[in-house]
C-alpha cells in the first residue's frame, strides 16, 4: 500500500506541469502574449531581450522567451511549422531564407525607407523575390581585435585605418606577439566560416561566380586553395589549432577574454560583451588587414521575422511598429547593443571615447564588403551546404586531407546538389 | 456449470493479460513500430524533411554502399566500442563485488557517489568531461603542469579524444552496471561461498570460480546492454569533441545525424540506419549465441 501511495506521489509530480501548462493556456484571455523564438539565453544586458521587456511594461502584454540556437532552428522550425505550434516573432538569420513561404511579407507593414539598404539586402531580402521577410535588427561586421597590453609589450604599433597590415605583416607580428608580447597564441579566429571567408575574399576567392542568370562553383578555385593552405599554416603555428581543426568546443572569445591571444578575429557583436566583461587589460579594434586583392569584411546579423501562420502574428507586427517606427526605441535599443545601426537615421553616438575611436575603425570596415561576398550571398549556396563547408575546412586544418582534396570534394558535393556547374 | 466457470475464468484472464500488455503495446506501436515502419519507407524516397518526398527505389541504399565516408565513420564506431567495452563491464563488475564484500566500510555511501554520474544528462557529462580535459584551461592538464609535465593536447590528437569520450561514457554508466550486478551477485546462493570457504578457496579464487561464472548471465546482459548503447554514442560526443579533431571521432549515429538533420537528407540517412540497425541487430544475435544464449544453456 505504501509503495502504491509512493507510486502515486511520483505520478501527481510528474503530471503537475502538464495540468500547471494547460490551466496557463486557458487563463490567457487577459493581457496577451507574444512568443518570440531566440538564439541564446539572454544575458542580462542582451539589447533586445530589454526592448521587449520594454515593451511588455508599456502595453501590459506578457514576453515568452522560446529559447532554440540557431543551427537547431533549422531543424526545430519545420517541425513547428508542420505542428501548428509557431512563435509569433522569430530573431533568425537564415530561416527566411531556408523556408521563405511560411514568412510575412514585412515590407507591406513596415517602411522600408527607413532601413539602411546595405542592412537590408544582407538580411532581409528575399533574394528569389522583391519580399522582405527579415527586418533587420542586429547589423553586424567582422572585424579585430587586438590585446593593447600585448602589443605594447612585444613593441607592436597598431595598424590605422589609412595603413593596415597585409596579411604577411599580420601573420610576422602574431608570430612577434607569441614570442614578446606575453600571450599563448598570436592571433586566433572563430571557428566560423564566415569569418574565415575574409581570407579568400582578400585572396581574390569566391565560394561561386555568376554564371549567365545562375551561378558556377568556384570554392576549388586556385586562389582558395592558397587561402586554405596559408590558413593552415598559421593554425600550426600561431592560432590555437583545436579550434578549427575539432575536437573542442572551446570558444576562442574566451582566449581572448583570458589575455591568451593577440589578435582575435570575430565580428561587431562581441562588442558589448568585450565591454563589458574585459577589465584585466586594455584592448581595442583594429582595422583588419589587406590581402593580395585587397580588402575584406563581412556583413550579417539577425533580423526579426514573422511566421505566416503564428496565432500573434499580429501582436508581433504592432511591436515591429513599436520597435521600428518610434525612433527613440530602436535607439534605446541600439545603445544596449552598441552595435551598428540598422536604420537609416538612428545612430549610436557613444560617450565614452575609447568606445568612439573603436566605432570609427568598426565603421571604416563596411567598405571592406567585397562584390564576390555579395555574389555569394545572391547565390544562397549555404541552402545546400553550409557545416559541410566548415567541416571541411576542419579536415583540412587537422591535416587529413590536403587543402586541395578538401575543397575538390566540397566543391563536387556542391554542384552536383546545387546543380551549378564547376567554374572554370 | 463448471465449464461456464473455466470459460469465465478464461475470459478474465485474456483481460487481464491485455489489460498489462496493452500499455506498454501502445507505447511499443507509438515510440518503435511506427517510426521504424516510417523510417524503411523514407529510405525508399528523396525527403528532405520539408515538402519534397519522391519516390527514388533502391537509390539511396546504392548510394550508401558506395559511401567512403559511411565505412569509415562505422569503422570507427567498431574500434571505439570494442576498446570501450571491456571497461564498460569488468571495472562495474570489479566495484559490484568490492561494495558487495564484508570487508568494506561505507557501502551505501560508495554505492550511492558511484551511481550519481547515472542521473546526469549526456550534456552535463560533456562539460564536466571539458572542464577535466580542455586542453587549454583543464583539470587534468593543470595537474600536469604542476608536475612539470607537459599539457596534452586531447583535442587534436585522435586517440586522446576517443579515450576522453570512452571514459566519459564509461564514467556515465558505471554506476548503471554496477546495480546490475550487485543484484546479480546478491543472487548468488550463500552456501557455494561458504563450501568453498571449507574447501580453502581464497578470495580472488572464489571470485574467478564461484561470483564470474555465476554472474555470466548478469554479464551477457551487460555486455549487450553496453555494446549497443556504445555503437549508438552520439550525445557525449556531440558534448565533447563534435567528431573532431577533423572527423576523427565521427562515429556513425553522427553521421546520420549530419546527413539527415544538416544535409536535410531525411531518406538517406534512413537508409544508413535501416542498414545500421541490421547490421547492430546481427551484433546482439552473435553475442548472443556466443554467451550461450545469454547464459539460459
Amino acid at each position: 500500500m505504501k509503495k502504491l501511495g509512493l507510486f502515486l506521489i511520483v505520478l501527481a509530480i510528474i503530471a503537475l506541469p502538464v495540468f500547471a501548462n494547460g490551466q496557463s493556456e486557458q487563463k490567457a484571455t487577459g493581457p496577451r502574449t507574444l512568443s518570440v523564438l531566440l538564439s541564446e539565453e539572454p544575458s542580462s544586458g542582451d539589447a533586445l531581450s530589454l526592448i521587449l521587456d520594454k515593451w511588455a511594461a508599456e502595453t501590459g502584454n506578457k514576453v515568452e522567451r522560446l529559447v532554440i540556437p540557431y543551427d537547431d532552428q533549422i531543424t526545430k522550425f519545420p517541425l513547428m511549422a508542420k505542428n501548428k505550434d509557431l512563435p509569433d516573432l522569430v530573431a533568425t538569420t537564415r530561416l527566411t531564407r531556408l523556408y521563405p513561404d511560411e514568412f510575412l511579407d514585412l515590407s507591406t507593414v513596415i517602411n522600408m525607407a527607413i532601413f539602411e539598404p546595405q542592412a537590408v539586402a544582407i538580411i532581409g531580402q528575399d533574394y528569389t523575390s522583391n519580399k522582405n521577410l527579415c527586418l533587420p535588427q542586429q547589423f553586424t561586421i567582422t572585424n579585430v581585435y587586438y590585446n593593447a597590453d600585448a602589443f605594447k609589450k612585444a613593441g607592436i604599433e597598431v595598424p590605422t585605418v589609412d595603413d593596415p597590415w597585409t596579411l604577411d605583416e599580420l601573420y610576422a607580428n602574431a608570430k612577434l606577439l607569441q614570442e614578446k608580447g606575453g600571450v599563448k597564441y598570436g592571433m586566433a579566429m572563430d571557428a566560423s566560416r564566415a569569418r574565415y571567408d575574409n581570407m579568400i575574399y582578400m585572396n581574390g576567392g569566391s565560394i561561386t561566380v555568376k554564371n549567365g542568370n545562375s551561378f558556377a562553383v568556384n570554392v576549388n578555385s586556385k586562389a582558395n586553395v592558397e587561402a586554405l593552405e596559408k590558413f593552415i599554416e598559421w593554425n600550426n603555428t600561431v592560432m590555437p589549432k583545436a579550434i578549427w581543426a575539432g575536437g573542442t568546443n572551446d570558444n576562442p572569445a574566451d582566449y581572448f577574454k583570458n589575455g591568451d591571444v593577440g589578435i582575435y578575429f570575430s565580428g561587431s557583436w562581441q562588442y558589448n560583451g568585450f565591454y563589458q566583461d574585459i577589465k584585466a587589460f586594455n584592448w581595442g579594434v583594429m582595422p583588419s588587414p589587406v590581402g593580395a586583392k585587397g580588402p575584406s569584411a563581412i556583413m550579417g546579423g539577425s533580423g526579426l521575422a514573422v511566421p505566416a501562420n503564428a496565432d500573434g502574428k499580429d501582436l508581433a507586427i504592432e511591436f515591429l511598429k513599436w520597435f521600428y517606427e518610434d525612433s527613440a526605441n530602436f535607439q534605446e535599443y541600439l545603445n544596449n547593443d552598441k552595435g551598428l545601426s540598422s536604420l537609416k537615421d538612428v545612430t549610436y553616438s557613444p560617450a565614452d571615447p575609447k568606445v568612439v575611436a573603436d566605432y570609427k575603425v568598426l565603421q571604416s570596415e563596411v567598405a571592406k564588403v567585397s562584390d564576390a561576398f555579395n555574389v555569394d550571398e545572391q547565390s544562397n549556396w549555404r541552402n545546400y551546404y553550409d557545416n559541410e563547408y566548415r567541416d571541411a575546412l576542419r579536415q583540412a586544418v587537422y591535416g587529413s586531407v590536403s587543402a586541395k582534396d578538401s575543397l575538390d570534394d566540397f566543391a563536387n558535393k556542391l554542384s552536383k546538389k546545387s546543380g551549378w556547374p564547376l567554374a572554370k | 456449470m463448471a465449464a461456464i466457470r473455466r470459460k469465465s475464468n478464461g475470459m478474465k484472464h485474456t483481460l487481464a493479460f491485455w489489460m498489462f500488455v496493452l500499455p506498454s503495446l501502445a507505447l511499443f506501436t507509438v515510440f518503435f513500430l511506427i517510426p521504424l515502419v516510417l523510417s524503411i519507407a523514407y529510405s525508399f524516397t528523396d525527403y528532405d524533411g520539408w515538402k519534397t518526398m519522391n519516390f527514388v527505389g533502391l537509390t539511396n541504399f546504392i548510394e550508401l554502399f558506395q559511401d567512403k565516408s559511411f565505412y569509415s565513420s562505422l569503422g570507427r564506431t567498431f574500434v571505439y566500442t570494442l576498446f570501450s567495452l571491456p571497461f564498460k563491464v569488468i571495472i562495474p563488475l570489479l566495484i559490484a563485488a568490492l561494495v558487495c564484500s564484508d570487508r568494506v566500510a561505507f557501502k551505501s555511501f560508495s554505492r550511492t557517489l558511484i551511481y550519481i554520474p547515472v542521473l546526469l544528462s549526456a550534456l552535463v557529462v560533456g562539460i564536466t568531461i571539458n572542464w577535466m580535459f580542455s586542453t587549454e584551461y583543464g583539470l587534468v592538464n593543470y595537474i600536469i603542469t604542476c608536475f612539470n609535465g607537459k599539457p596534452l593536447d586531447w583535442a587534436l590528437n585522435q586517440y586522446l579524444a576517443t579515450f576522453v569520450i570512452s571514459f566519459a561514457s564509461n564514467w556515465a554508466s558505471t554506476g548503471f552496471y554496477m546495480i546490475i550486478f550487485i543484484g546479480g551477485i546478491k543472487g548468488i546462493s550463500n552456501d557455494l561461498y561458504e563450501a568453498a570457504a571449507i574447501d580453502g578457496c581464497n578470495t580472488t579464487q572464489t571470485f574467478f570460480k564461484i561470483t564470474v561464472p555465476m554472474l555470466a548471465p548478469t554479464t551477457f546482459l551487460a555486455v549487450l546492454l553496453s555494446t549497443v548503447n556504445l555503437l549508438k554514442e552520439y550525445a557525449l560526443v556531440q558534448g565533447i569533441t563534435q567528431g573532431g579533431p577533423g572527423d576523427k571521432t565521427t562515429f556513425i549515429i553522427q553521421y546520420i545525424f549530419g546527413q539527415g538533420f544538416n544535409q536535410m537528407r531525411y531518406g538517406y540517412a534512413s537508409a544508413i540506419s535501416f542498414i545500421v540497425m541490421i547490421i547492430f541487430a546481427l551484433i546482439a544475435f552473435v553475442q548472443f549465441k556466443m554467451s550461450n544464449e545469454g547464459g539460459e544453456n
